[in-house]
């Protein structure tokens, strides 16, 4: 007898419950006592929750838990052929992209490819001692012979963040104009922002074959493209509404308003954004590795799966000079960007 | 319909969610606090007519909340009426799509804010540029018109700098420079000069004066201060709670004012600094004896000066070398106190 038979009896559902034939779920170690002839004394405290197991107990045909996972499950595989008919060609480029930086970060010869790092930090943030940083971090990477996965690690985030840019900037902006479309995006940046990062890959292994770097691309490019939304969307919104008084009563268009007024001053926290973008897409990059995705985090995830501490450690380390290296760059930028509009 | 440059119509503006319902109720006769206590609207403006003459300043003046600013956003629309006309030009501009308001803005009315509202990027030069730049001008197209309005302001060679760099004051020159490149015929002032401090202030309406003198401009100017709206105003405004309690010109307003909250606010000015010896000199053009010659235009303070004190003179009122009236001492001295004598006045004949 199980706690919730009487819920089933009462309403007249007990004939549906039997007449689709016992129940299909194992049996749990109550029924095997309850079998067994010796019913354990149920008190009132003990009384369970009416969970879906609980019902089940009581009425075979109620679904189980483990149905609705299972479910799930059965209804993405389902969907998942023509899913995948839809997404494969969309998402195509993203894989021709990440093949083609890794080509081009690893064929170039280290010492085009390090001056040619230094000079970029060293145009966008005019700072000598950044420069330094940039040539004694790859150098030292390049020494301890973790160069080339470092540059791995650096294409797939140049690939990803710069896709995440192209597209979050747009929807920022969009979500900034609309005030629908800000209360439809945000629980969904929240989302993206909440769920752990292991579970962006679940179904993306579902629906894309391990082999393709479009998988890793798209699980970094979701995780990370959330900040240079929102802060886009914040920067617009900040924007002083005298100045937009301003620009319309002086006649500006929609489009000579944002390009004009709205977009360069948002700059800095679109900057802000984009700095974390890059900051949350090495983050993930790592985790990727467990799909396949090239760089220091197979390192890592070698170090702890054959507990090699050292290597584990060593590229732990590396991913850290790579992040200050980006962190310090990005910042650069954005402070002669503030620079020039305050002071 | 009139041949002013502005007028304004049946004005209502209602906040709230269901604006056309509580409109009903202000029609009907409903002010601003019972509209807030009965139906949690926020009367904006009540039934505002007002005319604003070509060439001329039209002062707006009220405290904050009276619907002020409001009221000069319905000039270019920057907030839409709930009901009513703004005629300009003789056009209903609430008529006008998004083109024909944008080539309104553009070419018929410029404006210059309480904050300066600059454009924090761009040079002090492109901010005055902002109305050509507006219309597609190139550097080359704009450079010269620009440079000619920030001298005209008084910024010569200011023009590479960027707007953080220049104090309030200069920054309200921006300002008004920018307002001037557009070449409008309407200049809408919203407290331009209350962010800046008092004596920056006398100075930027001796200039607007100035300006004013040669370009001739139909400026709507908006303010809380009461002394700044007497030195630039050819026509007052006075708002209260969205509605107009009294306009007109501003020295007959002193002289008359048409309700006690006009009472209370003109009680604490200096008059004799304010009123002019024509609003109170006898007119008469017959030849008077007289001890001494006074302008027109003079102040009240002006009048005393120049009798030493003496309170027994007699003035003769002249305007361009023609007698226009007589002022004695006795009218002056009684003038500085007229807002108790009309009352006194006004007292037995209700």
């Amino acid at each position: 007898m199980a706690t919730y038979d009487w819920l089933f009896d009462s309403t007249g559902l007990r004939d549906w419950c039997d007449g689709e034939g016992g129940s299909s779920a194992p049996m749990s170690m109550a029924d095997l006592m309850s079998q067994a002839g010796k019913a354990p004394d149920t008190s009132v405290w003990q009384t369970p929750f009416p969970s879906m197991d609980a019902l089940n107990d009581a009425c075979a045909s109620f679904p189980q838990a483990r149905d609705l996972t299972r479910g799930l499950e059965r209804g993405f595989l389902d969907i998942k052929d023509s899913l995948s008919v839809v997404l494969d060609p969309l998402t195509q480029p993203l894989s021709w992209a990440l093949e083609a930086a890794l080509w081009l970060f690893q064929t170039t010869p280290w010492f085009v490819m390090i001056p040619v790092l230094a000079l970029i930090v060293a145009v966008i943030s005019r700072s000598a001692r950044l420069t330094g940083l940039i040539l004694a971090a790859f150098g030292g990477l390049a020494f301890i012979n973790y160069y080339d996965y470092a540059m791995q690690t650096l294409a797939i985030i140049t690939v990803c963040a710069l896709i995440a840019v192209l597209f979050g900037v747009p929807v920022g902006i969009a979500m900034s104009r609309s005030d629908r479309l800000e209360r439809i995006m945000i629980p969904v940046l929240d989302m993206l922002q909440t769920l752990p990062p292991f579970v962006y890959l679940i179904p993306l292994i579902f629906l894309f074959s391990v082999t393709e770097p479009k998988l890793y691309g798209i699980a970094v490019i979701l995780y990370a493209i959330v900040p240079v939304v929102r802060l886009t969307n914040l920067g617009i919104r900040m924007v002083d509404p005298e100045v937009i008084e301003a620009a319309d009563a002086f006649g500006m268009t929609r489009r000579q308003k944002l390009y004009g007024v709205q977009i360069p001053l948002a700059l800095p926290n679109i900057m802000a954004g984009v700095n974390q973008t890059i900051m949350m897409s090495l983050a993930m990059v790592v985790i990727a590795s467990m799909v396949s995705a090239p760089g220091l985090g197979v390192l890592v995830l070698r170090g702890i799966r054959n507990l090699e501490l050292g290597v584990g450690l060593v590229a732990g380390f590396g991913i850290v000079l790579l992040a200050v290296v980006l962190d310090r760059s990005t910042k650069a930028a954005l402070a002669r960007v503030n620079a020039v509009q305050k002071g | 319909m009139t041949d002013a440059k502005i007028s304004i119509r049946n004005l209502f503006k209602i906040f709230g969610e269901a604006p056309q319902e509580a409109l009903a109720h202000a029609k009907a006769g409903m002010h601003k606090a019972e509209l807030l206590e009965a139906h949690r609207h926020v009367l904006g403006l009540r039934d505002i007519n007002v005319d604003m003459q070509e060439g001329e300043i039209t002062v707006i003046m009220g405290l904050s909340g009276s619907g002020k600013s409001t009221l000069i956003r319905h000039l270019n629309r920057l907030i839409e009426p709930t009901a009513g006309k703004v005629v300009v030009n003789g056009e209903n501009i609430l008529d006008y799509g998004d083109a024909r308001l944008r080539r309104l803005r553009r070419s018929n009315m410029s404006m210059v804010f309480q904050k300066f509202a600059l454009l924090p990027h761009r040079s002090v030069m492109e901010n005055v540029a902002t109305p050509m730049i507006v219309e597609g001008a190139k550097k080359n197209d704009y450079e010269t018109e620009a440079a000619k309005w920030l001298d005209r302001v008084g910024l010569q060679g200011q023009g590479a700098q960027y707007p953080h760099q220049l104090s309030g004051g200069m920054q309200q020159r921006v300002g008004i420079a920018r307002a001037l490149t557009s070449n409008s015929d309407i200049m809408l002032m919203d407290e331009a000069f209350s962010a800046l401090d008092p004596l920056i202030r006398t100075d930027m309406q001796d200039l607007l004066l100035e300006l004013q003198r040669e370009l001739r401009k139909t400026i709507v100017f908006i303010t809380h201060d009461l002394d700044e709206a007497l030195k630039l105003a050819d026509h007052l405004v006075i708002l209260k709670d969205g509605e107009v309690v009294q306009q007109g010109e501003p020295q007959h307003i002193l002289m008359h004012p048409g309700d006690p909250y006009i009472v209370d606010f003109i009680a604490d000015i200096n008059r004799a600094r304010v009123l002019r010896a024509r609003t109170v000199m006898t007119k008469t053009t017959d030849p008077v004896p007289v001890d001494s010659e006074v302008s027109a235009t003079a102040t009240l303070e002006e009048v005393i000066t120049q009798g030493g004190g003496n309170a027994d003179l007699t003035f003769r009122v002249m305007n361009r070398d023609r007698q226009v009236g007589v002022l004695p001492m006795r009218d002056v001295l009684a003038a500085l106190v007229a807002t108790q004598g009309v009352e006194r006045t006004e007292a037995p004949a209700a």
